[in-house]
């Protein structure tokens, strides 16, 4: 009997040691990403989604903490998926308290990843459910995988580089689901030549109704106190 | 020829109708220019509805470059009409005023006289897609300013980047000029089989408009001989404004285009030199 209850004892704290360890490695890797108040970065985005031809897009992003962000394309016009507008990393995660629970270990492009799932206390938040593969060692985020109430699934890739101590990313793809676009044909009047000819965007069976966002970070000023306004332009 | 030549421009230059396709062409790009300049927003609003569902598009998006892009798809019946004016005008015109008899008893042969009635047809449509370059183009840049150019396409959204947009409009105004070309070769046919120019005019508009809906009927039927039919290649100027631009295609396009034109050309000098001019 004494032996059971020991092994019980053994099992119980265990578990608890483990449930702490995620714990701490959320809460730590949360509170380095939100130490980022603000940031400017200037990037080059790539949109690849099955019915937009659109080359890469250089512009700016305007970053303020908790959720406010820009996107300027130096007069350009700019486009930015509507359904997850979130895409910095800092929107993706809950922001109350949370029940983070160890979903074990996965290997991503070689490196040792902790898989975090986080439930938020606050059943009012819009996120349900995310999922992390944390690099440790470095603590980082890899990638991010978000189930929100009206906004389906959002999947984050994330790299990094010269900024990790702010563990903000050097690249980031960011997966999104798409619906079909058409227009009558009878509407547009295309040039049928081309489109019995001209090379189709690349899809497949599995990846026909997913889009890709591909941002490249290439400098960032951090915690410069952007102002408002910044967010207000048209 | 050179003279002949002269004499054509004189003649189709000195005509107050001339004008009036000038005038026209303004008249629409004026419109279309107001409309969007009151109300582009809605217009931008309804046709970017199926892409705005999903993306935040902001910017100058009601530019002048899609302002060109609007005028010119909008002119994609007028203008073949304003050609016929001239060209369906320039051996029929003759025949009914009774000059063309008078005029061949002049030491120029009827294959002289044609290709300077043709090459004249061509100066005044180079004129008036010059003309449509100006006001469209110039007018709405001045007045909607620049930008990146949005292309909606039927299963595509295409957006061009603005310093890479002006060269496809001159590269779009040269195959414009190409395919304006063939139309006032088959003009100038039919303006050789007629006595009046109203004829060939009215003859033109019919070919053009009843071959325009064909080729853009999505319908089986039509599908076999949609790329034998000119009308289906007039509009490659479009393809200049695709990504990645489908350069195979447009010269498939240009060179049908060519051989419709030397058909049409060749066509009118064998009819011509065989013609009883009795007017």
């Amino acid at each position: 009997m004494r032996k059971v209850f020991a092994l019980l004892t053994i099992v119980l704290f265990s578990i608890y040691a483990q449930a702490a360890d995620v714990n701490q490695t959320f809460y730590k890797l949360r509170d380095k990403i939100l130490s980022v108040k603000d940031y400017t970065a200037d990037i080059r985005m790539k949109i690849n989604v099955s019915f937009m031809r659109i080359p890469d897009l250089r512009g700016r992003i305007y970053f303020k903490s908790p959720d406010k962000l820009r996107l300027e394309r130096f007069g350009g016009i700019s486009i930015l998926p509507k359904k997850n507008i979130n895409i910095t990393l800092n929107n993706l995660l809950p922001s109350g308290n949370a029940t983070v629970i160890d979903a074990g270990y996965d290997m991503l492009e070689g490196k040792k990843t902790h898989i975090l799932k986080i439930v938020p206390s606050d059943d009012q938040t819009d996120i349900v459910l995310t999922k992390m593969w944390v690099d440790e060692a470095n603590l980082l985020a890899l990638r991010v995988e978000t189930t929100t109430k009206d906004e389906g699934t959002i999947q984050m890739d994330l790299h990094y580089g010269n900024y990790e101590n702010y563990a903000l990313p050097d690249k980031a793809t960011i997966y999104i689901d798409v619906k079909e676009y058409k227009l009558p044909k009878g509407v547009t009047m295309d040039y049928t030549e081309t489109d019995n000819n001209a090379p189709k965007p690349k899809t497949d069976g599995k990846t026909r109704q997913k889009g890709r966002i591909e941002i490249t970070y290439l400098s960032y000023k951090i915690n410069t106190g952007l102002s408002d306004a910044v967010f207000n332009k048209k | 020829m050179t003279a002949l030549l002269r004499t054509e421009l004189y003649k189709i230059f000195h005509r107050p109708r001339t004008y009036i396709s000038f005038g026209i062409i303004a008249a629409i790009t004026f419109v279309i220019q107001l409309a969007m300049f009151t109300d582009g927003k809605s217009f931008v609003n309804f046709a970017l509805q199926g892409v705005s569902e999903q993306f935040y598009i902001q910017g100058n998006i009601l530019n002048g470059y899609l302002i060109t892009y609007i005028i010119l798809q909008s002119l994609l019946i007028h203008i073949p009409l304003l050609v016929a004016l001239v060209a369906g005008d320039a051996l029929a015109g003759e025949a009914n005023s009774g000059t063309l008899r008078l005029l061949l008893t002049k030491p120029v042969s009827r294959t002289q006289l044609v290709l300077a009635k043709f090459t004249g047809s061509i100066i005044y449509t180079l004129l008036l897609l010059i003309w449509l370059a100006i006001v469209a183009l110039g007018a709405s840049l001045l007045i909607f300013g620049k930008g990146d150019l949005i292309n909606l396409k039927s299963d595509a959204f295409v957006l061009i980047l603005q310093k890479d947009v002006a060269w496809r409009y001159v590269a779009a105004c040269g195959f414009a000029a190409l395919a304006m070309t063939t139309i006032a070769a088959m003009s100038l046919l039919l303006s050789a089989f007629a006595d009046n120019s109203i004829g060939p005019i009215i003859t033109t508009m019919g070919i053009v408009i009843v071959l325009t809906i064909l080729s853009n009927l999505e319908l089986p039927i039509y599908n076999t001989i949609k790329p034998y039919i000119f009308t289906t290649h007039m509009i490659g100027w479009k393809g200049f404004f695709d990504d990645p631009i489908p350069y195979a295609a447009i010269g498939r396009s240009a060179i049908i285009l060519v051989v419709y034109t030397i058909l049409f050309i060749a066509a009118t000098l064998i009819y011509f030199n065989r013609k009883d001019i009795k007017s």
